[in-house]
């Protein structure tokens, strides 16, 4: 699944690390979701978009 | 990025595969004797105790090293010293005297029970970690240890019956499990960190 994870966050000036905690994930997962090699579930998927306060589909993109 | 968070742990859990893997291979190869080999793997199980350490040194915060994955690591480590403890203990006293069903049975459990404890320490990991990406990579690795023995031992088991192999203990399936978990967790944490910032 694609991703807007990375362009998100950077203008936010926001690092991996930065978001991590803002999610209380490690870094690792961050890195893990941004570069699409692992799907989070749709718990975090809404923890994600309330971090950015925006929509699930907004961030989440189909292949 | 903060790479070098986990870079200290890996290199003590590489240098105690690295001495496992040594020592296996000279036991196989019969270049030294039983309890020259439990000796060796029981002095290389201290260098659990500075990866432990360093997991702590390094904190959970941005790392690998979440609150369940050092209280895993502490207990893993625990109940593998005890494992070969027992193990040795148990090997030595069956071959030193001759010991009733009742007592081999007995003695049978010392490294059963730490085997036990390893089981739990991975069942409570799963439990307690909340990091869900965490916890799918244990999970794959654990798999991918589950998938190691199983090929090794089918393997193996093919090359006893055609007699191309001495006979391998049973007790052999949680190292090559743990070892098959070790290095899927190592081959992960290396991709995590070559794609580290991509």
């Amino acid at each position: 699944m694609n991703n807007r994870l990375k362009v998100l966050r950077a203008e936010r000036s926001w690092s991996q690390a930065d978001l991590a905690e803002r999610l209380e994930v490690s870094r690792q997962s961050v890195n893990a979701i941004e570069t699409g090699r692992y799907d989070p579930s749709l718990p975090l998927a809404f923890r994600i978009a309330d971090v950015f306060d925006m929509a699930i589909e907004e961030i989440f993109l189909r292949d | 990025m903060a790479t070098v968070q986990y870079s200290r742990p890996g290199l003590w859990i590489g240098l105690f595969l690295a001495s496992a893997g040594v020592i296996a291979a000279l036991k196989l190869t019969e270049a030294i004797n039983p309890t020259t080999a439990f000796l060796w793997f029981a002095i290389s199980m201290l260098l659990l105790v500075p990866m432990i350490r360093s997991m702590k040194a390094a904190g959970p915060t941005g790392s690998s090293n979440s609150a369940a994955a050092i209280r895993y690591t502490k207990r893993i480590g625990i109940s593998s010293a005890l494992y070969v403890l027992g193990l040795g203990i148990a090997i030595t006293l069956d071959r030193n005297r001759g010991l009733s069903t009742a007592l081999a049975f007995a003695i049978a459990m010392l490294p059963v029970l730490p085997i036990f404890g390893m089981i739990w320490s991975m069942g409570r990991y799963l439990v307690e970690e909340r990091d869900e990406y965490l916890r799918h990579r244990a999970a794959m690795a654990s798999l991918a240890g589950l998938g190691l023995l199983l090929g090794v031992a089918s393997f193996w088991g093919f090359l006893e019956t055609f007699g191309i192999v001495p006979h391998a203990e049973g007790w052999w399936a949680v190292p090559i499990w743990a070892v098959g978990m070790g290095l899927s967790q190592g081959w992960m944490s290396y991709r995590d960190r070559a794609r580290d910032g991509a």
